[in-house]
């Protein structure tokens, strides 16, 4: 609008004089400068440059590795993850672990790394870790944590091996601040000698009467004294007595999340009560329901990159292993399937995606996929 | 030669908009986003069963196909009005206030009246007049201001003239006694962000009226479906969109743009560069200071940054009808003085604001899965106390304010609580991460009558620069979608000359 019709509007006068009086004492935004960035990385760092002070020896097949900053942590909530970047053998690759150590301990986050029969990463980093060496990680991540809006203040915590690590830093976390929560944990294990954790949950459950520590051994050995085989819904009937009024949290490899969560839901307990973790991609994808009966897992097919290179990946494999073995940087968080960070757009080819992929309804419309969970089965053009 | 014509930094509505208007036109363009997904604040994200919709409430200015209204233009010259499904809303709100009002304005202006009328007898001609008077004053609006007619004056546009500039409150203190009648008019202010002691008339007019002609309106598939198709239409017309790919730096020389150089450290060069992030992103941290025209720097400092929201997207294991949702859209009120209810914005606590629950399911029953619902509570809350928090202490605040929000709720209505099953509580803050702009404002600087684009250019005087979005003009949908397309219009003039 031109400026002498603008004069001619009543009040006029009045907006131009509250401006140039505004000019003449307002904000100087340039000294502003650097701010927001500064307010959103004491919370939500994009990414943490981190180094190992310590390793802890749990178990034959379990470490701790201790991450420090040498300054500041973001906050986090028990239960959380953050996801690795790592550099091994060539290929830029990375997992996502949760914290083991507890919130209230602000100058280290601790992971724990159980080994993963052929995993890429589990084996570098119980074997190649080392004290000293830098990790860059992501800023805390997940929704895996007690809601006290949502959640009962009695947890029953379900476990599986690797899937100990959220509940120790929960359980950690209530006894040394003296939260009043009362947990059950069951623990489910392969061998008794193979624990994480054992001695610690053993003594806190001991000291402390709001914790209930029910470690269950799939192959006990002879002189084992406690409950064997796996976690059914008989155990927890049977150690709960009363189901409701509590809340389940599950967390573990894909095997035993795929026993339990049957277990669980069959005792009636209702949807909104039982939270879950999965760690990482299954073994075996072909076993899955709704796998085409035409495709083998070693089968071999090539990704065309739009405006770009053609690598081969196999059919077997989440699609973002292939990707990263080839050089081509996609971001990540929880690699399974929850976070959409990896989206990707399938332009033409089919893949296969698990049930429990969280994709956006407009996103599969669009064909977009999240590469860390979709599996090729056949030759693929996608757009990164 | 350059790497491409144009560059857009931000792929929020505007960015969006924008570069798929230039693509569509021939014009080789470039979209580049911070984040992993198109759309800023037009967005979504799961949990458990539910894709939470991130922004969209009531889109405006949409219309039907026999009467349509603005947006519908816009939309279709994009190529995009037939691939979107929309969803007509009965409603413009339910308005609440405990114990003292409950009125439900459809949206259509006979039934409005005649709702008002019959809870407030005693103003009767008050409330016929009043609607007589927005509905003339804005169709001058129109126009003078959005037609542009060559031939205006004082004598053609009365009302126009008087009023363009007159706050809301003033307005609505001529026409009416009661102070709830006052509220039940005047509630869609938060959705500009400035109280009605403030608001220019103009836009109050401008909400009413568009609300109840072009009918509010939502979309299957909700926000991200429309960025989502934005997007795929650019693709398809030769446009390149990295995600991702935040701009660190616009290159100047002499006064004129070169291009920008990325986080990764790519510069890409192009003749224009149209900025969706906001003035202060743009000028401050994308450009030295001795790159910027001082006048811009000033210009800004008559503006304040505008509010952010604190919002708990619900998901419920139920049917909103269970809940005694009935309403897709409930102003719930704490008070009728606007200006507490503004101030209580600039606290931490949600204890005493008012607050808006949208449940998307009551328009669009297959918004969620079946047997399920989602709801968005929302309450205008300023970044700066949310800042000055210890970090250790953002998430028990987090929950405390939810807290207080969910026990106000449960007056209204009650069993809410008890059957949440997913919840997620965004924050000044994460609007702040998700959006990169100061104060997580997704309204942009505070809209007072000194703000509006009749007195602040949204292009600066950088040769080849231009803004687009809810910090160059009015926040919101339609504004900002329209305001893609018009840079775009700019800039292809430009690139011509
Ligand atoms: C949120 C979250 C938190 C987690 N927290 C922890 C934690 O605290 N502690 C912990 O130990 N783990 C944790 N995990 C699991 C962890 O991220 C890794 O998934 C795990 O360490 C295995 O990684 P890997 O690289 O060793 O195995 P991968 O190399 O990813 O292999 C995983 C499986 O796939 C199979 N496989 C490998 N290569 C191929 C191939 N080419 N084709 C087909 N199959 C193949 C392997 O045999 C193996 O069984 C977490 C996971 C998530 C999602
Ligand atoms: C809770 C909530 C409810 C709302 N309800 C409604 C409603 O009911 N009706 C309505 O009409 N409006 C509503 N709005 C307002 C509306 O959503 C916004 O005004 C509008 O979407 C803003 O669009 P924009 O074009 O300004 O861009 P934005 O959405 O602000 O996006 C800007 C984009 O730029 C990107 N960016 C920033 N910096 C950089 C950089 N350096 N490099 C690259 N990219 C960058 C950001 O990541 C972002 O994607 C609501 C908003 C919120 C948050
Ligand atoms: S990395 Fe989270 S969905 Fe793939």
């Amino acid at each position: 609008m031109k400026t002498e019709i603008l004069q001619q509007l009543d009040g006029y006068g009045d907006v131009i004089k509250e401006i140039e009086v505004l000019r003449k004492y307002g904000y100087d935004y340039s000294i502003d400068r650097g701010t927001i960035r500064q307010y959103i990385d004491r919370l939500h760092p994009a990414s943490l440059d981190l180094k190992i002070v310590d390793i802890i020896e749990e178990t034959p097949s379990a470490r701790t590795l201790r991450l420090a900053s040498g300054g500041y942590l973001p906050p986090f909530q028990a239960g959380q993850y953050i996801a690795l970047t790592l550099d091994i053998g060539g290929v830029r690759t990375g997992r996502a672990y949760s914290i083991s150590s507890p919130p209230n301990q602000t100058g280290y986050y601790d992971i724990t790394v159980r080994r993963v029969e052929e995993g890429y990463v589990s084996s570098y980093l119980l074997e190649e870790a080392s004290p000293g060496q830098r990790i860059v990680t992501s800023g805390p991540s997940g929704n895996f944590f007690f809601h006290p809006i949502l959640h009962d203040r009695t947890m029953v915590l379900i476990a599986g091996g690797s899937g100990i690590t959220p509940f120790m830093s929960m359980i950690r976390e209530i006894v040394q601040c003296g939260i009043d929560r009362e947990v059950y944990l069951f623990y489910g294990n392969r061998s008794d000698d193979d624990v994480i954790f054992h001695d610690e949950l053993t003594e806190i459950s001991s000291t402390f009467s709001n914790i209930h520590y029910i470690p269950v051994i799939e192959k006990p050995s002879r002189n084992y004294k406690g409950l064997a085989g796996y976690i059914t819904a008989d155990v927890l009937t049977k150690e709960l007595r009363e189901l409701s009024g509590k809340t389940y949290y599950l967390c573990g490899p894909p095997a035993m999340y795929d026993f339990c969560l049957p277990q669980i839901e069959g005792l009636g307990i209702p949807k909104k009560k039982i939270r879950r973790e999965m760690y990482g991609t299954p073994k075996g994808i072909s076993a899955h329901p709704g796998w085409p009966s035409g495709v083998k897992e070693d089968a071999v097919v090539t990704v065309l990159l739009q405006g770009g290179r053609t690598i081969t990946a196999s059919s077997g494999e989440p699609l973002l292993n292939s990707l990263e073995r080839n050089g081509v940087i996609v971001p990540f968080l929880c690699r399974s399937g929850e976070c959409s960070m990896c989206r990707v757009k399938l332009l033409s080819g089919k893949v296969f995606q698990p049930e429990g992929v969280l994709l956006r309804k407009s996103d599969r419309e669009y064909g977009y996929i999240h590469s860390c969970a979709a599996y090729p089965l056949e030759d693929l053009e996608i757009l990164i | 030669m350059t790497d491409y014509d144009v560059i857009v930094i931000g792929a929020g509505n505007a960015g969006l908009t924008a570069a798929t208007s230039l693509a569509l036109k021939g014009t080789r363009v470039i979209l580049l986003e911070r984040h992993n997904i198109p759309g800023g604040c037009a967005t979504s994200f799961c949990r458990g069963r539910f894709e939470f919709e991130v922004s969209l409430h009531q889109l405006s200015g949409l219309g039907t196909a026999k009467s349509p209204g603005p947006l519908r233009a816009t939309l279709n010259s994009l190529g995009v009005l037939d691939k979107l499904h929309f969803v007509e809303m009965r409603d413009l709100y339910r308005v609440i206030m405990p114990g003292r009002l409950d009125v439900t304005l459809r949206a259509n202006r006979n039934e409005a009246v005649q709702e008002l009328q019959k809870k407030f007898p005693a103003e009767k001609e008050a409330i016929a007049s009043f609607f007589d008077f927005v509905y003339k004053f804005f169709q001058e609006v129109i126009g003078a201001f959005y037609l542009n007619d060559p031939e205006i004056s004082r004598q053609k546009y009365p009302l126009f003239f008087q009023y363009a500039l007159a706050d809301s409150q003033s307005i609505l203190d001529k026409y009416f006694q009661d102070p709830l009648l006052k509220l039940a008019l005047s509630v869609y202010w938060t959705y500009m962000g400035v109280p009605p002691r403030h608001l220019p008339f103009s836009d109050l007019a401008a909400l009413l009226f568009a609300y109840i002609e072009f009918r509010p309106f939502h979309m299957k598939g909700g926000s991200q479906m429309l960025s989502n198709t934005l997007l795929d239409q650019l693709l398809r017309h030769g446009g390149t969109a990295r995600f991702n790919c935040a701009v660190e730096r616009i290159l100047v020389k002499d006064g004129a743009v070169r291009g920008v150089k990325t986080e990764q450290g790519d510069e890409i060069t192009a003749r224009c560069v149209l900025s969706n992030a906001s003035p202060i992103a743009t000028y401050i941290e994308m450009m030295d200071r001795d790159e910027v025209p001082e006048p811009l720097i000033t210009q800004m400092r008559s503006s304040t940054v505008g509010t952010s929201f604190f919002t708990i997207y619900m998901g419920f294991d139920c049917d909103p009808s269970e809940l005694g949702i009935t309403e897709t859209t409930n102003f719930i009120c704490a008070t009728t003085d606007s200006d507490r209810d503004y101030t209580e914005s600039k606290r931490l606590e949600c204890d005493e604001s008012s607050f808006i629950i949208s449940c998307y399911d009551v328009s669009d029953p297959d918004f969620s899965p079946p047997g399920t619902c989602q709801a968005a509570l929302v309450t205008m809350k300023y970044a700066e106390p949310w800042l000055r928090l210890p970090p250790s202490q953002y998430a028990s605040v987090k929950y405390r304010c939810a807290e207080q929000l969910l026990a106000r709720s449960e007056e209204v209505f009650p069993g809410l609580w008890g059957h949440l099953e997913e919840m997620e509580i965004a924050t000044p803050i994460t609007h702040m991460r998700y959006l990169g702009h100061p104060g997580g404002g997704p309204y942009g600087f505070d809209q007072y009558a000194k703000d509006s684009t009749m007195f602040v250019s949204p292009k600066p005087p950088i040769v080849g620069l231009y803004g687009a979005g809810a910090w160059y003009g009015s926040a919101g949908y339609q504004p900002t979608l329209m305001s893609g397309a018009s840079a775009a219009r700019a800039i292809l003039k430009e690139l011509k000359a």
